[in-house]
């Protein structure tokens, strides 16, 4: 790097993180990895199926391992393992729709609640209260009534309740960085609200957002499993891995791997979704 | 026993450090925090241990103390009464510390147990209720019984620094490790706390190490000085001696670069070129080489250890001592060397302001509403009828003491509060822009500092690389290579930080630039060249610069007029050589008193800065004032600023200027 006289170089700790060595990097590389797989197996689903997840390919109740099945097959006779991917897929699909479109209706709010402050934020905030206040299965139940029942309207439902705790986190961040000298300094120098709002702070509110969000996946798919319990998820033969756990529990005592393969499909999704988080966390922790 | 334990004199050392290494782990990488460090403290002495920030001074009271952190790789030996407070088991540890040990940080607020009550904190150290309330009242805690049953949040800075001070002798230990004791304090409060850190040693007998990064405070009640750089041992001496004869180019260099209310005001200050080397990857040779301007070939060999170069006086230099003096005043000549054509003045000019103003502020009224707890609101009086004028190209300094008001006045002018009442006039122009006393927290952490340096050209129409062409002037002018705008403040030291917002600010050339302590988070170095740059660009750009600062050697230097503000009034206006050197307000004075100087050691003023939620009535500064009369207190008196002297430039808010 060249220097003036005056000047001195450059410190070189230029954003080390990703790729030297160290925990905390091992960490964000192992998150990054499970992402990568929960993606992966997500996408390729359909592909890698031994068997169609919806129709009987073998005899009930097979115990894992049995005439070739991996995981076993469920009640009446379908394997599990397919259904256990398709399920997967689904889930998968459903907590980045769900995640995704709260983020960007939760940002917005609190973006702009944030930024203006005032009547503005507290309009938006009590607005946010009451929809923070509905319960899921009421709303599903509305949306199903109204529209009619369909994993699409579910989805729609709760992603209404989903995003008030988006708006409140990425609200509350957003008032917190406006606090500091870096927020004056950037009145000072012109900035006006909007040009404030997305350049010195939502950068700011992305880590607690995106960390949120991959801590979140576990809990929104026990939401949707709850939901597919009351027959408000996908329709009947399709795969679910909450509904799939939650439909064959009276299977537990003797055929315990009719509900628990799905129940832990949805466990390790959760997993990896929180791992990922941290992994994020890790990642974006400096700032 | 504060009065009746006189300590053995014929102990050799009540500490012992022995070629010390301290290296500790962050992160992946090695910090080589102390790399040699040898030197030892006498009974009932006070050893002041100066060094700048990454200079391992810290880590050695930490080891001093037996504290380092359970992943810090050590050798060498840190005798304290014969216990080795590196090796020794943790219980031997403890024992020494306990019974031998005392220690005092930087920040009260954090070293105090927040939910128990100073009676009990002190008590614990004491062992005795009675214990505790003798020694809050030796360390001059007035009202002391009551003060057993508050909390530390409900003490003032230098009331609670003295509580850590009353814990810190509490058993009367031979040792007592000080960690930049006074750095938070005011100056008028610092005063107070060093002179009793002395009056301590003589009653007690106990010794100090006392670290800090001011010579001044170390040259006040040190009986040695040693100078640390880069982990290693630089200069080592009498007091006296090393202020007066320093033997090595760095102590030379960190002389030079310290202002005084002596420091010229027509030469830029002298500064250190370069910055702390990386104690990541410390130099093999002399750690002051890079920047040394008597560097030789034999420096970056290997590592200089120290000398006696005379009796009692150790420095670590390859040169002798003779050529090391003899090429000081060529140093001084270098860095601060003026671009051709300019004069040097370092901040304050000789051209008169022009009769425009630039900053107009008119009985400016601002008062805060602050939680009182339960609900209830207490009134906060930031601002109490403040006018001043600030003429095109002036340069003025707002000196005060923490609860002044002054960063209030400068957020005023800025327009980044609302005044309560008065007016605020600006000059046409560009809008005033600010400069941070934390730079790295004004500048968007995630923005590069091209983008932020931009940001302010937006308005301009110009294209991308008119834009980039004028960012890089920009950081050419403040001394930073173009390519510093693709990088974050991260990524940054602090003076470049400071540098960069400065850069920021100047862009487009605002019509005053306000400055609000830009320096007092700076190394010594470091704050020199930072004063003589904004100096620079101010006479380049034809700012005025409203500064504010603590520090009256600072605003002397940077100020054609200062301004002292007391309990959100300005209590005395002139030409900054005239209220420095003849100053007319009482507070004034106990301020220039205060300020830590080389063989100046006037009364402390007494007493704290009294608080803005409830200023006293009539002379807010009455309760402190040496020559105050039964009418300052009259309610009904409003102090106001008048004219003394011929041409009324100066102006003091006093009613019994005629007494002095």
């Amino acid at each position: 790097m060249a220097t003036g006289s005056t000047a001195t170089p450059v410190r070189s700790r230029a954003r080390p993180r990703l790729l030297s060595g160290g925990g905390t990097t091992r960490l964000s590389q192992a998150a990054a990895g499970l992402f990568a797989l929960t993606t992966l197996i997500a996408l390729l689903a359909p592909l890698i199926e031994p068997y169609d997840p919806l129709l009987p390919v073998g005899q009930p109740q097979l115990a894992p391992g049995e005439q070739g099945f991996l995981l076993g097959t469920d009640s009446i006779g379908r394997d599990i393992l397919s259904r256990v991917l398709a399920g997967w897929q689904s889930s998968w699909w459903a907590a980045v729709i769900v995640i995704a479109s709260g983020l960007l209706v939760g940002g917005l709010v609190g973006l702009v609640a944030g930024t203006f402050g005032g009547i503005v934020d507290n309009v938006l905030m009590r607005i946010t209260d009451t929809f923070l206040a509905l319960p899921a299965p009421v709303i599903a139940i509305a949306v199903a009534a109204t529209l009619g029942p369909s994993f699409a309207h579910t989805l729609l439902a709760v992603g209404i309740v989903w995003w008030p705790f988006y708006a409140r986190i990425i609200r509350g961040e957003i008032r917190t960085l406006a606090a500091r000298p870096h927020v004056e300094a950037a009145r000072l120098a012109g900035a006006g609200r909007i040009r404030l709002g997305l350049r010195h702070l939502l950068p700011g509110a992305v880590p607690t957002a995106v960390v949120t969000a991959s801590l979140d996946v576990g809990s929104l798919l026990l939401t949707l499993a709850g939901l597919s319990f009351l027959g408000l998820g996908q329709s009947a033969p399709a795969a679910e891995l909450g509904a799939d756990t939650a439909k064959n529990l009276s299977f537990l005592l003797q055929d315990w791997w009719i509900p628990v393969v799905p129940g832990v499909a949805v466990m390790v999704m959760a997993l990896f979704g929180n791992i990922a988080g941290d992994g994020v966390r890790n990642l974006l922790g400096d700032r | 026993m504060l009065d009746s334990s006189p300590h053995v004199a014929e102990t050799p050392a009540v500490a012992e450090i022995d070629a010390l290494h301290v290296t500790l782990r962050r992160g992946d990488q090695d910090i080589h925090a102390i790399r040699g460090m040898s030197l030892d403290i006498g009974p009932g002495e006070i050893l002041g241990l100066v060094g700048e920030s990454g200079s391992g001074k810290s880590v050695l009271a930490m080891s001093m103390l037996g504290l380092l952190p359970g992943d810090a790789r050590t050798s060498g030996r840190c005798l304290v009464h014969g216990d080795d407070m590196l090796s020794a088991p943790a219980e031997v540890r403890r024992r020494r510390r306990r019974s031998s040990l005392g220690a005092v940080f930087q920040d009260p607020m954090t070293s105090l147990n927040p939910t128990m009550r100073i009676g009990a904190q002190v008590a614990e150290a004491a062992e005795s209720d009675e214990e505790a309330l003798r020694l809050l009242k030796a360390v001059g805690i007035p009202d002391a019984h009551r003060r057993m049953g508050a909390f530390p949040h409900e003490l003032s800075g230098g009331l609670r620094q003295r509580v850590m001070i009353a814990m810190a002798v509490a058993g009367s230990p031979s040792l007592v490790v000080a960690d930049e004791p006074t750095t938070a304090l005011d100056v008028t409060v610092q005063a107070q706390v060093l002179a009793l850190l002395r009056s301590l040693r003589d009653q007690i007998g106990c010794s100090f190490l006392l670290i800090t990064h001011d010579l001044g405070v170390a040259a006040r009640v040190a009986d040695r000085v040693a100078v640390m750089y880069a982990g290693r041992l630089a200069e080592m001496g009498p007091t006296g001696v090393v202020l007066r004869e320093a033997a090595h180019p760095y102590s030379l260099g960190l002389l030079g670069s310290r202002l005084s209310l002596g420091s010229s005001r027509t030469e830029p200050l002298a500064t250190l070129p370069g910055e702390v080397p990386d104690p990541t990857r410390p130099p093999a040779g002399c750690p002051f080489a890079p920047r040394c301007d008597l560097v030789t070939d034999r420096c970056a060999q290997e590592p200089v250890d120290p000398v006696e170069v005379a009796p009692g006086h150790l420095s670590a230099c390859v040169l002798p001592i003779e050529q090391v003096r003899g090429a000081t005043e060529k140093a001084r000549e270098k860095e601060g060397a003026p671009p051709a054509g300019t004069s040097g003045h370092p901040a304050g000019s000789s051209t008169q302001p022009q009769g425009d103003v630039a900053v107009d502020v008119r009985r400016v009224v601002k008062t805060f509403w602050v939680k009182a707890g339960r609900g209830r609101k207490q009134r906060l009086a930031a601002l109490r009828d403040i006018s001043l004028t600030v003429a095109d190209g002036e340069s003025v300094a707002i000196v005060g003491e923490s609860g002044s008001g002054k960063s209030t006045l400068l957020r005023v002018i800025a327009g980044l509060e609302h005044a309560g009442g008065g007016e605020i006039a600006l000059g046409h122009g560009v809008r005033p822009q600010m400069v941070f006393q934390d730079a790295g927290a004004s500048l968007t952490p995630w923005l590069t500092v091209g983008d932020l340096i931009g940001e302010r050209l937006r308005r301009e129409r110009m294209s991308k690389p008119q834009r980039v062409e004028r960012v890089a002037a920009a950081l050419a002018q403040v001394g930073l290579p173009a390519d510093v705008a693709g990088v974050r403040a991260a990524q940054l030291s602090g003076g470049q930080r400071q540098r960069v917002a400065l850069a920021r600010a100047t862009v487009v050339p605002p019509k005053v630039l306000l400055c609000d302590e830009p320096t007092s988070a700076l190394d010594v170095s470091l704050a020199s060249g930072v004063i003589n740059l904004i100096g620079r660009l101010r006479r380049e750009l034809g700012m005025a610069v409203v500064f504010v600062t603590h520090d009256l050697s600072v605003a002397r230097i940077v100020a054609d007029r200062i301004a002292v503000m007391y309990l959100g009034r300005i209590v005395e206006l002139g030409d900054a050589e005239d209220v420095v050197h003849h100053p007319r307000h009482p507070y004034t004075r106990a301020l220039i008193g205060a300020v830590p100087d080389f063989g100046a050691d006037p009364p402390a003023l007494p007493g704290d800065p009294a608080s803005p939620l409830r200023p006293p009535p009539g002379c807010s500064f009455h309760p402190r004032c040496p020559i105050a009369a039964e009418v300052c207190a009259d309610p009904d008196l409003h102090p106001r600023l008048l004219g003394i002297g011929h041409g009324q430039v100066h102006q003091v808010a006093c009613i019994r200027t005629e007494v002095l």
